[in-house]
């Protein structure tokens, strides 16, 4: 490690003249340092390309969800297919743009494509956050909900197991548990993904107490203006609730 | 500059404007800014840069006729390779955003009508490196370039995957060029050390895992 923390020494930072000439007579006498180096700079490589392929499944999520390519070919016989589609569309449009959709089955919704698993990790280390979500994807919510509260009992401030804690107790029914998960979640700034809002939102539709879906309306509304995480659920909610 | 670019240029010019979706439209500068900030707004800017252009992907169909998949492909590599650049100052703005992602989109294209049977990934990959390797006298780079083209890259990606979720996280941000500091507020480090010593753990395990059969 102490290499390696040489090595980035001198990528990361403009090395002076006499380091320079350290690291590069290395590179020239030190085989087992030169692969080092090598490791180093094609680790880092690698790193960027499977980061590179995460944003790219992103960018595919949100085509797909936004898709408004056809295919190509077209042939007479799709015209008059995209004719009839068209017509019975907007037949359907119609009657499902007008069909009242309750906001709890909205959230109903929701819960199924996106809370129905978390995701686990392959590693075959076992640690507390994946225990509980092994528990959790075998539909074991009061025993998940237990491993993420005591992690929370020894680390107050963790924000993924405040996050699975609230859901657990969402798809246990416990309204106001969850409320309170989602809401602390709320008030950790500058992560790279929050989707506290959105599970507020859902819980809110989902409880349906006099005057849940006026605020989950206005955290909705809110998502959409700050353009925050959920904000294409939210852009649709709003149209039909 | 021909006319088509300058009317480009004017429209993304244009103080905040909304898009069809209804949310907020940046200037060109505007979004430049916030993909180079850190956190939520950066990851919220590249989303909001792929979709602003996404139909360039059923331009590549029509006009170079490739597949769905493969103009979608050449044009996540343009976003990507377009906000690399953005990262590295190497996008100077003499042109609109996009008439310059159009550029590097309809190369990708071209390239990849011509390189279809070729593999693309081993000119991209020494084009990269080479950054770094500049730094190095001729000789000390030869000797290093010569590893890195020795390198068993599939072993490393293999590896990479097994290690475990936050390790590869941390990597993961590290090649993406985020600071110690930014990663530590993502992964909820308490301090940016922290995070360095953790990285280099997880290389060092990394290059365990490499070396080890």
């Amino acid at each position: 490690m102490d290499n390696l923390d040489y090595i980035e020494n001198y990528f990361a930072n403009k090395p002076g003249t006499e380091f320079t000439r350290e690291f590069e007579e290395r590179i020239k006498s030190d085989p087992g340092f030169a692969e080092e180096v090598a490791f180093y700079l094609t680790a880092q490589e690698v790193s960027k390309e499977a980061s590179g392929h995460e944003k790219k499944q992103r960018f595919k999520e949100s085509y797909q969800r936004k898709r408004i390519v056809r295919s190509v070919p077209v042939r007479k016989l799709v015209y008059y297919i995209a004719a009839a589609a068209v017509v019975s569309g907007l037949i359907f449009g119609t009657y499902t743009f007008f069909r009242p959709v309750s906001s709890q089955q909205l959230a109903g919704q929701y819960e199924k494509e996106r809370l129905q698993t978390l995701p686990v990790t392959m590693s075959g280390r076992t640690d507390s956050l994946q225990t509980g979500l092994r528990l959790y994807n075998d539909g074991k919510y009061s025993e998940a909900m237990a491993q993420f509260e005591n992690i929370l009992r020894s680390d107050t401030s963790n924000f993924t197991a405040k996050q699975y804690a609230g859901i657990s107790a969402l798809r246990m029914k416990e309204y106001d548990r969850a409320l309170s998960y989602f809401e602390q979640m709320a008030t950790h700034q500058g992560l790279f993904s929050n989707p506290a809002q959105i599970l507020q939102a859902v819980t809110l539709m989902e409880r349906n107490l006099p005057g849940d879906t006026a605020k989950a309306k206005q955290l909705l509304q809110q998502i959409v203006s700050n353009d925050l995480e959920g904000k294409e659920f939210a852009q649709e909610w709003l149209k039909k609730m | 500059m021909t006319g088509a670019s300058n009317i480009f240029l004017k429209l993304d010019e244009r103080p905040t404007i909304m898009d069809s979706a209804g949310s907020n439209r940046y200037t060109d500068q505007e979004l430049i800014d916030q993909l180079r900030q850190s956190g939520t707004d950066k990851r919220r800017s590249e989303e909001q840069l792929f979709n602003r252009y996404v139909y360039f992907v059923r331009e590549g169909m029509t006009k170079h006729a490739l597949s769905e998949d493969e103009s979608f492909n050449a044009y996540s590599d343009t976003i990507l390779a377009a906000l690399d650049n953005i990262n590295k100052e190497h996008f100077e703005a003499r042109a609109s955003i996009k008439t310059y992602l159009y550029q590097i989109f309809h190369n990708k294209c071209v390239d990849l009508l011509r390189k279809r049977t070729t593999n693309k990934n081993t000119v991209h990959r020494a084009e990269m490196i080479s950054d770094r390797l500049m730094q190095l006298s001729d000789s000390a780079r030869s000797v290093v370039q010569t590893l890195i083209d020795k390198a068993d890259w599939n072993r490393l990606r293999e590896k990479l995957n097994q290690l475990e979720e936050k390790c590869r996280q941390i990597l993961m941000f590290w090649g993406d060029n985020y600071s110690d500091k930014e990663i530590a507020s993502f992964l909820q480090y308490k301090t940016a050390d922290v995070v360095k010593t953790s990285r280099l753990r997880c290389l060092e395990r990394l290059r365990k895992l490499y070396k080890t059969e």
